[in-house]
C-alpha cells in the first residue's frame, strides 16, 4: 500500500525529470548560425540513401553533387554583391515518410538551411512538401512524379519532373500515331493495369483521359489496380488474357515489372504494344528475364543519355558526369537531380539574394535552357509548379539497344508496332 | 491492493503529476524551444496517448493487439475527411474521428472471445484487411494518394498543448482505471477469464468496453496526427509498422504499467530520431538489439528497470510492488 | 472454361508457394507454441544465401537447397539456445517472444542492408522464363518445381514425425512438455531441434521464392502475414492442415477475381483468417498435435 503510493509519486518524479531532460536535450541543440552569419549558402535535402530506394537515392545524390561542384568551381553564386559558395546538407530519410518529414523540419528549424532540394519517390515528396510549404521555404525537386503533389495550391513547391500523367498521355500519343498509320486496329482494346499508388493513379488518368478524347479509337477493356510489391499476378493476367486486348499498358515499379512480366511470359501472353510505364530497358530486367524476352517493350522516361545528340546542355551534362564518375553514363535520376539543383541556383543568382520570397518569385517565373526534352525548363504555374516537359519513349530492340522512338525531333529510329513477337 | 490507499497519498501523486504537466505546458515559451523540438514533443505526446490506450487492452486486459493501426487510421481519415469536406473546426473533427474509431472497434466483438496468440493473429488479419480496403476506398481516404489537409501553422503550434492535454488526460485515466474496481476486474479477466466469469465478471462486456475506449483514444490520436502532418495516406496510417509501433512502445516501456507506455513512447520518438540522425545505416539493427536486450533482461521494460533501481535506492519494508 | 482451368492451375501452383512458406512457421508454433516473427527475416536470409551461392559459385538454386537448409538449421539452433530458451513458456511469454523475434528480424534486415545494399535481387537461371504446356495453359517451370518440392517436404515431414525416434520425441514434447521431462526426454534439445528445423524450412522457402520473385532486405512481411493465415487456417500444429489450408487460401484468392477487383483479392486471405478464427479457433482441420 504505502509502497505503491511511493512508487506512484516516484513514477511521477521519474516522468517529470525525464520530461525536463528530454525537453532540455531537444531544445539545447548547438545553435545553428543564423543565415546571415554564414559564409556559404546552405541548401538542405534528404534522400533515401538507405532503405528500399537507396539505389536511386544514390543516383540523385550524384546529380546534386555534380551541380554543387560545378557552381563551386566557378566560385559560387553571386549574392548581394559577394561570391558565396553553396553547401549541401544531405540527410538520409531511409525511404520513410515520417522520417523525411521530421528531417525536413530539422533542416529548416534546427539547421536553418536557406532552401530545400527534394527527396526521391512520390510518397516522400508529397509528405515532405507540406513542411516546406508550412515554413515558406522554396523546395525544388526532381523526384516527385504525381500531379497531386502540385494540385494543392502550394506556392513554394517546384517540380522539375513532369507528372506521370503526361507519361500516359505521351505513350498514348505514340500509339495513336501507329493507329492512324494503320498499324493498329481501330478501335484498339487496351488492358490497363496500374500499381495502387499516386504514381499509378496518375498514369491511369493520363491514359484514360486520352482514350476518352479519341472517341471510337480506344476501348479500355481492363482497368485494374494491383498492390505494390504483389506476389502473384496470375489471376489478374488471366483477366487480361480473357479480354483479348491489343495494347497492354502497365504502370509498375521495377520489382513488380519483373514479377509480372515473368508471369506474362509464362502465361504465353502477347500484345501488339506492351509498355510498363517508365520501366523497360533496365539492365536488371535483361538480367532477370533475358534480353530476348523484353524486346519491343516500350518505356517512357523523363530523360535519356541519347538526348546528348540533340540537346547541347544534355551533352554538356553527360560529358561532365562521365568525367566525374569514371565514364559511367547517367540515367534520368542523375539528370533530374542535377537539373533541379541548377534551377535553384539560377533562381538564387537571378534574385541576387537568399531572401526566400525573392527566390520563390524567381523560381515561379523561371525559364531556362535545359537538358530536358524540349530544351527548356519552366515551372508551369498553370500546373501548380510542375514542369511539363515531354517524355521520351524508348523501345527495346532485338540488337540489345533501346533507342528513343518518340518525340520525332529526338527520335533515333521509328518504333515498331505491332510487336513482331506476336504472330497473330 | 491498489484501490486501498489513504487519500493523502493520492493527493500527493496527483499534485506531482499536475506539476509535471504544468511544467511541460510552460516549456515552449520559457525555454524558447526551436520549432523542431516543439514539434518533436507534440509528436511524443500523441504517441504517449496512443501507447497508453493500447496498453489498456494489451496490458490491463492482456489481449495483445497487432491491429490497432486500423483504429488509428479510421480516426485519422474521418477527422481529415470532416475537415476537408465539411470544414468543421479541428477539435470537432478529432472527436468525430474518435467516435467512429470507437464504433469500428465495436466490430471486433466476435474476436474478443479468442485468447492469447489467436487474438493477436486475428488482429493482424483485421489490420491488414483494413489497410487494403481503405487504400482501395478512394472516395473516403483518397486511395493511395491520401488526403492533403489545409495547412494551418497556428494549429500546428497549438497542437503541442492539445496533445499535452490529451496525453495527460489519457495518463490520468490509465491511473484511475488501474486504481479502481474496474482495474481489478480487468486484472481478473487477464489472469483467468473463466474464473472471472464464475464470480460474475463478464469478460465480453468489459473487453468490449475497454476495446472501444482504447480504439476511440487511438482514433483521437490519429486525428491529431493528421493535423500534425497535414498529409496522411493509408499505407502509413493503417500499416503493419504502425500497429507494431504501439506494441513496441508499450512493451519497451513496460506493458501493464501506467508509466510504461509513457516511457516507451518517449524512447520510441526521441531515441528513434536520434538513431536515425546519427546512425542511419545501423538504426534498424540497433533498435532490434535494444528490443532483444530489453526482452531478455527486463520483461517489464524500462519501468521494470526503474523499479529495480528504486528498490535498491529505497529498500521497502513491505513486499515488492505489484 | 479454359480460363477456369488456367485459374485452377494458378491456384494449385500458388498453393505450393504458400505451403512452402508456411511449414517453418507451423512447425515452430506446433512444437514450441512460439510465433516466430523472425520467419520473414529468415526467408529473406535464405534468399540472399541462395543468391550468393548462385552468383559467387554458380550453384543452381535447387541444388543449393541442402546448404541453405543446413545454414538455416544452424541459425535456428543458435537463436533458440541464445535467445528463445530464456523466455518463459506459455501466456507470460507471449508478447515477449513475439517481440524478441521481431528484434531478431530487424537485426537480420540491417545486416542484409549492410552487406547487400537495398537493391532488388533475384536468382536468374537459364530456365527462368521457360514454361510447360499443360492442357492449353502455360505453366512456369519454376513454380512447378516449387510445387514439387512442397509436396516432397510434406511427405518428408510426415515421415520424420511419424517414423523416426526424433519425430516421436518432437510430437511428445509438443503434446506435453512436462511429462516428457519426467520421461527423460531432453526437452530443450528437442525444442532446439524443432526450432532449427523450422528455420531450415523457412530458409529453403526463401531460396525457392527467390527464383520466382525479386527480393530485398525489407522482404518478408507479406510472406510472414500470408504464412500466418495459412498456419492458423490449417490448425496450428498440423502439417497436412498447412498444405490443405494453403490450397484453400490460394484458391480463394485466385477465384476471388471473378467477383472482386484485383486489388482486393489480397484481402480475401485475411478475411478468411478472421472468419475461421471466430467460427473455429482451432483452425479448419482441428487442433491436432503434429500429424
Amino acid at each position: 500500500m504505502a509502497m505503491t503510493h511511493r512508487l506512484h509519486s516516484s513514477s511521477c518524479r521519474v516522468l517529470l525529470s525525464l520530461a525536463v531532460i528530454s525537453a532540455a536535450a531537444a531544445a539545447c541543440k548547438p545553435k545553428a548560425t543564423a543565415p546571415s552569419e554564414r559564409a556559404e549558402i546552405l541548401i538542405g535535402a534528404t534522400l533515401p540513401l538507405t532503405g528500399a530506394e537507396a539505389r536511386i537515392g544514390g543516383f540523385f545524390k550524384e546529380g546534386y553533387e555534380l551541380a554543387f561542384d560545378e557552381v563551386n568551381q566557378q566560385g559560387g553564386l553571386e549574392v548581394g554583391g559577394k561570391q558565396r559558395p553553396v553547401k549541401l546538407q544531405l540527410d538520409d530519410d531511409t525511404t520513410n515518410q515520417a522520417t523525411a518529414v521530421s528531417l525536413a523540419d530539422k533542416l529548416i528549424n534546427s539547421d536553418k538551411v536557406d532552401f530545400l532540394l527534394g527527396t526521391y519517390s512520390t510518397a516522400l515528396v508529397e509528405a515532405q512538401t507540406t513542411v516546406a510549404e508550412q515554413n515558406k521555404v522554396p523546395y525544388v525537386n526532381g523526384g516527385g512524379a504525381a500531379s497531386e503533389i502540385y494540385q494543392r495550391g502550394y506556392r513554394y513547391i517546384f517540380g522539375a519532373l513532369s507528372p506521370v500523367e503526361l507519361l500516359g498521355t505521351t505513350l498514348m500519343t505514340w500509339i495513336d500515331e501507329q493507329q492512324r498509320a494503320g498499324k493498329l486496329p481501330r478501335p484498339s482494346k487496351i488492358a490497363l493495369l496500374w500499381e495502387n499508388t499516386s504514381h499509378g493513379k496518375d498514369f491511369r488518368k493520363g491514359v484514360s483521359a486520352y482514350a476518352g478524347k479519341r472517341a471510337g479509337g480506344y476501348e479500355i477493356a481492363v482497368d485494374e489496380s494491383f498492390e505494390l510489391g504483389g506476389k502473384d499476378f496470375g489471376a489478374l493476367l488471366g483477366k487480361v488474357k480473357a479480354a483479348g486486348a491489343d495494347v497492354f499498358l502497365v504502370d509498375a515499379h521495377l520489382p513488380d515489372y519483373l514479377t509480372m512480366h515473368r508471369q506474362y511470359l509464362d502465361a504465353g501472353l502477347c500484345h501488339k504494344v506492351v509498355s510498363y510505364g517508365a520501366r523497360g530497358s533496365e539492365q536488371a530486367a535483361i538480367d532477370a528475364l533475358g534480353a530476348d524476352h523484353v524486346t519491343y517493350v516500350l518505356s517512357g522516361v523523363w530523360w535519356n543519355a541519347q538526348l546528348a545528340d540533340t540537346i547541347p546542355l544534355a551533352r554538356k551534362f553527360v560529358e561532365a558526369f562521365k568525367a566525374k564518375y569514371g565514364g559511367r553514363t547517367p540515367e534520368w535520376f542523375q539528370a533530374l537531380g542535377y537539373e533541379a539543383a541548377r534551377a535553384l541556383f539560377t533562381a538564387i543568382r537571378q534574385a541576387g539574394s537568399t531572401d526566400r520570397e525573392a527566390v520563390r518569385a524567381k523560381l515561379a517565373a523561371l525559364r531556362i535552357d535545359s537538358l530536358l526534352p524540349g530544351g527548356t525548363l519552366a515551372f508551369s504555374a498553370a500546373h501548380g509548379g510542375a514542369a511539363q516537359n515531354a517524355f521520351v519513349v524508348q523501345q527495346n530492340l532485338p540488337d540489345g539497344s533501346a533507342p528513343i522512338i518518340f518525340p520525332r525531333d529526338v527520335a533515333k529510329v521509328a518504333g515498331v508496332a505491332p510487336s513482331p513477337r506476336c504472330t497473330p | 491492493m491498489t484501490a486501498i490507499r489513504p487519500r493523502a497519498a493520492w493527493r500527493r501523486v496527483d499534485v506531482g503529476c499536475g506539476a509535471a504537466c504544468a511544467i511541460l505546458a510552460l516549456l515552449p515559451p520559457v525555454l524558447e524551444l526551436s520549432a523542431y523540438a516543439h514539434n518533436l514533443m507534440t509528436l511524443t505526446f500523441l504517441m504517449i496517448a496512443g501507447a497508453l490506450a493500447w496498453n489498456w487492452m494489451g496490458g490491463f486486459v492482456g489481449q495483445v493487439s497487432f491491429g490497432h493501426a486500423a483504429m488509428f487510421g479510421v480516426g485519422g481519415f474521418v477527422a481529415g475527411r470532416l475537415m476537408l469536406s465539411l470544414h468543421l473546426p479541428a477539435p470537432i473533427c478529432w472527436l468525430g474521428g474518435a467516435i467512429v474509431a470507437g464504433i469500428f472497434a465495436l466490430g471486433a466483438h466476435p474476436m474478443l472471445r479468442l485468447r492469447g496468440p489467436y487474438f493477436s493473429i486475428a488482429t493482424i488479419g483485421i489490420g491488414e484487411a483494413s489497410r487494403l480496403v481503405f487504400t482501395y476506398w478512394d472516395r473516403f481516404t483518397g486511395g493511395a494518394s491520401g488526403l492533403s489537409l489545409p495547412l494551418d501553422g497556428d494549429l500546428k503550434y497549438q497542437l503541442y498543448w492539445w496533445a499535452l492535454a490529451f496525453a495527460a488526460l489519457v495518463a490520468a485515466s490509465s491511473v484511475v482505471i488501474r486504481r479502481s474496481s474496474l482495474g481489478l476486474k480487468l486484472l481478473a479477466i487477464k489472469a483467468d477469464a473463466d474464473a472471472a466469469a464464475d464470480v460474475g465478471i463478464s469478460a465480453t462486456f468489459y473487453q468490449d468496453l475497454i476495446f472501444v475506449l482504447s480504439g476511440a483514444v487511438v482514433g483521437l490520436s490519429g486525428g491529431l496526427y493528421a493535423s500534425y502532418f497535414s498529409y496522411i495516406e493509408p499505407g502509413d496510417m493503417f500499416g503493419f509498422d504502425r500497429s507494431i509501433s504501439f506494441v513496441l512502445m508499450a512493451v519497451i516501456g513496460g506493458v501493464g504499467t501506467s508509466l510504461g507506455p509513457i516511457l516507451g513512447a518517449v524512447v520510441f520518438v526521441l531515441v528513434r530520431t536520434y538513431l536515425l540522425a546519427s546512425y542511419p545505416q545501423l538504426y534498424l539493427g540497433l533498435y532490434g538489439l535494444l528490443l532483444i536486450v530489453i526482452i531478455l533482461f527486463e520483461p517489464l521494460g524500462l519501468t521494470g528497470l526503474a523499479r529495480r533501481v528504486l528498490r535498491r535506492i529505497r529498500p521497502a519494508p513491505g513486499g515488492a510492488p505489484p | 472454361m479454359a480460363r477456369l482451368l488456367d485459374m485452377g492451375l494458378s491456384a494449385v501452383l500458388l498453393a505450393g508457394l504458400y505451403a512452402t512458406m508456411a511449414y517453418g512457421l507451423g512447425l515452430i508454433y506446433g512444437v514450441l507454441r512460439v510465433v516466430n516473427l523472425a520467419h520473414g527475416g529468415v526467408l529473406m536470409a535464405g534468399a540472399y544465401l541462395g543468391f550468393c551461392l548462385h552468383e559467387r559459385f554458380g550453384i543452381d538454386p535447387y541444388l543449393s537447397l541442402p546448404i541453405v537448409a543446413a545454414a538455416g538449421f544452424a541459425l535456428g539452433v543458435v537463436l533458440y539456445q541464445g535467445l528463445v530458451r530464456r523466455i518463459p513458456r506459455g501466456a507470460a511469454g507471449g508478447p515477449a517472444s513475439l517481440l524478441l523475434l521481431f528484434g531478431v528480424w530487424l537485426v537480420l534486415r540491417n545486416l542484409a542492408y549492410l552487406v547487400f545494399t537495398g537493391n532488388d535481387r533475384t536468382i536468374r537461371t537459364a530456365y527462368v522464363a521457360s514454361s510447360v504446356a499443360i492442357g492449353g495453359s502455360h505453366v512456369s517451370v519454376n513454380r512447378l518445381i516449387v510445387l514439387g518440392i512442397s509436396a516432397v517436404i510434406a511427405v518428408a515431414l510426415h515421415v520424420l514425425l511419424r517414423r523416426t525416434q526424433i519425430g516421436r520425441a518432437i510430437r511428445a514434447v509438443a503434446q506435453n512438455a512436462d511429462s516428457c521431462t519426467l520421461a527423460g526426454i531432453d526437452v530443450h534439445r528437442v525444442y532446439a531441434l524443432s526450432f532449427g528445423l523450422g528455420t531450415a524450412l523457412s530458409g529453403v522457402a526463401g531460396v525457392l521464392l527467390a527464383t520466382i520473385f525479386s527480393f530485398n532486405p525489407s522482404s518478408g512481411s507479406s510472406e510472414l502475414l500470408k504464412s500466418f493465415v495459412v498456419v492458423v487456417l490449417g490448425g496450428l500444429g498440423s502439417i497436412s492442415g498447412v498444405a490443405l489450408a494453403a490450397l484453400l487460401v490460394a484458391t480463394a484468392e485466385v477465384f476471388a477475381i471473378l467477383i472482386l477487383p484485383a486489388y482486393l483479392t489480397t484481402a480475401v486471405g485475411f478475411l478468411l483468417l478472421v472468419l475461421v478464427l471466430v467460427v473455429r479457433p482451432g483452425g479448419l482441420f482441428g487442433h491436432r498435435v503434429l500429424s
